[in-house]
């Protein structure tokens, strides 16, 4: 790695050519690496990049047609502003607070409540977020501003709740999923013969031809089969589901990749010759602030710490199974 | 309930190690790594970039049971390196490598947005 600079843009290493991609998607080729560097990637970009999701509801009314372990569920889907989300916020299970506090939560408060006569739509749009904040904030891609649907109300319905809006990962719940989908494809010839196409009298004009096929060259009539030849190009599309810009999904898995390679020469002891110039890259991001919290748990009432009584060592502190004092548990 | 807490598949327990090495006595240069609170992301990737290394012989990686978020990579080599120093190398290449492919990234969809945002 010593002559990292002048490989620096060269053709080692793995390539990449953006073939397409706006704020919500990215379809991407990947070349000059291997089968499972390209599905290693796929992997940690759909289940362990973190963003924020609504993880805990605090009750007030619901007297909507909802139950609130179904509304909570609801709200744990709405995607929410997640950029840069590592530089503003920490996982609670690793902040110093009792429950939650500006450190690891983000505070949306909802209250929508019918009076008319017609029946009213509650929207993402009306999740409240403190004043100017970005992260946490319902993210609203449709023309007409509203976001998702939450909940419909008849006349003298009334809904009011705060959500604490939490850091994860979609290994821990598929809500802290960066993106809706991860399109992953390669070989659109099937020359490997990965595929074994089913059909009734010929796979050629029975099965469609892959969007990708005009990326590479079409197998020649009569060429015999290479059962030498290994996949080289990968098709990945990063479809966003709003919290993150694709080309930040992307960026983050890679560091999340790196970050995992490191622990495993971390704790393999490694002295190693330094000078990579990876050293800063590969801190995790958890550590380097997860002692800044509020100076110990000791004497901090919560009207909620009767419940649980968990001690404040356990992740997610006073999370699992408790209730709140409404009744409603506000997990997932 | 007895499922266990969710988070249990990515976050070590207290004093438990991310990876630990046990020789494999019945051969030379061999050795066993287990890899605790980790799944195939990493197994076959490691897998993988270790077959190349000309000196690893043998590498391949198991999870022993899908209940449990552990694999166990086996890695024998011809005695030029031993089989830590390949494990190693095998992720200082890997993260150099996606080191380059980042800042490639970067580059590609500074190009892409400004194409993007002339048409
Ligand atoms: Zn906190």
């Amino acid at each position: 790695m010593d002559d990292y600079d002048q490989l620096y843009g060269s053709d080692r290493g793995p390539q990449i050519t953006i073939k397409e991609a706006d704020n919500k998607h990215a379809q991407i080729v990947l070349s000059n690496c291997d089968l499972a560097f390209a599905n290693s990637l796929r992997r940690i970009m759909l289940a362990e990049v973190p963003t924020v999701a609504i993880d805990t509801v605090e009750i007030e009314a619901n007297t909507s047609v909802i139950p609130d372990e179904f509304l909570c569920h609801r709200l744990g889907m709405i995607p929410l502003d997640s950029t840069n989300i590592d530089d503003k916020l920490i996982y609670s299970r690793d902040c110093m607070c009792e429950m939650y506090c500006e450190k690891c939560s983000v505070i949306l408060t909802l209250h929508a409540r019918c009076t008319g006569e017609s029946n009213v739509t509650v929207y993402a749009r009306d999740l409240v977020v403190a004043e100017g904040a970005q992260l946490g904030s319902p993210v609203i891609t449709d023309k007409e501003g509203q976001g998702a649907i939450i909940c419909k109300l008849r006349k003298g319905q009334e809904l009011k709740m705060k959500c604490i809006a939490k850091k994860g990962i979609a290994k821990e719940h598929a809500k802290w999923s960066p993106v809706s989908a991860m399109g992953f494809e390669y070989d659109p010839w099937n020359k490997l013969r990965h595929i074994d196409y089913w059909y009734e009298e010929s796979a050629e004009a029975e099965w469609p031809k892959s969007k990708y096929a005009d990326w590479e060259e079409p197998p020649v009539e009569g060429e015999p089969f290479n059962y030498d030849a290994l996949p080289s190009r990968f098709y990945l599309d990063v479809e966003s589901v709003g919290s993150l810009p694709p080309d930040e999904i992307m960026q983050q898995g890679i560091k999340y990749l790196q970050e995992k390679l490191a622990s495993v020469i971390d704790t393999l002891g490694n002295k190693n010759e330094g000078g990579d110039g990876f050293g800063d890259g590969m801190r995790s991001p958890g550590q380097d602030y997860s002692m800044g919290g509020m100076g110990g748990g000791g004497g901090y009432e919560t009207p909620y710490g009767a419940g649980g009584g968990q001690d404040a060592r356990t992740p997610y502190a006073g999370g699992f199974g408790g209730t709140t004092p409404y009744g409603a548990n506000g997990r997932w | 309930m007895n499922a266990p807490d969710r988070f249990e598949l990515f976050l070590l327990a207290d004093g438990e190690a991310k990876v630990t090495m046990e020789p494999d006595t019945r051969q030379p240069n061999a050795a066993i790594f287990t890899f605790n609170k980790e799944d195939h992301t990493l197994g076959n990737l490691l897998r993988a970039t270790l077959l190349q290394n000309e000196h690893v012989i043998f590498s391949a990686y198991k999870t022993p049971h899908p209940l449990f978020p552990k694999f166990e990579l086996r890695i024998q080599t011809d005695g030029e390196t031993s089989p830590k120093e390949a494990l190693l190398s095998a992720c200082q290449g890997l993260i150099g490598d996606l080191q380059m492919l980042s800042q490639k990234l970067t580059r590609e969809w500074e190009l892409n947005k400004i194409a993007r945002d002339t048409s």
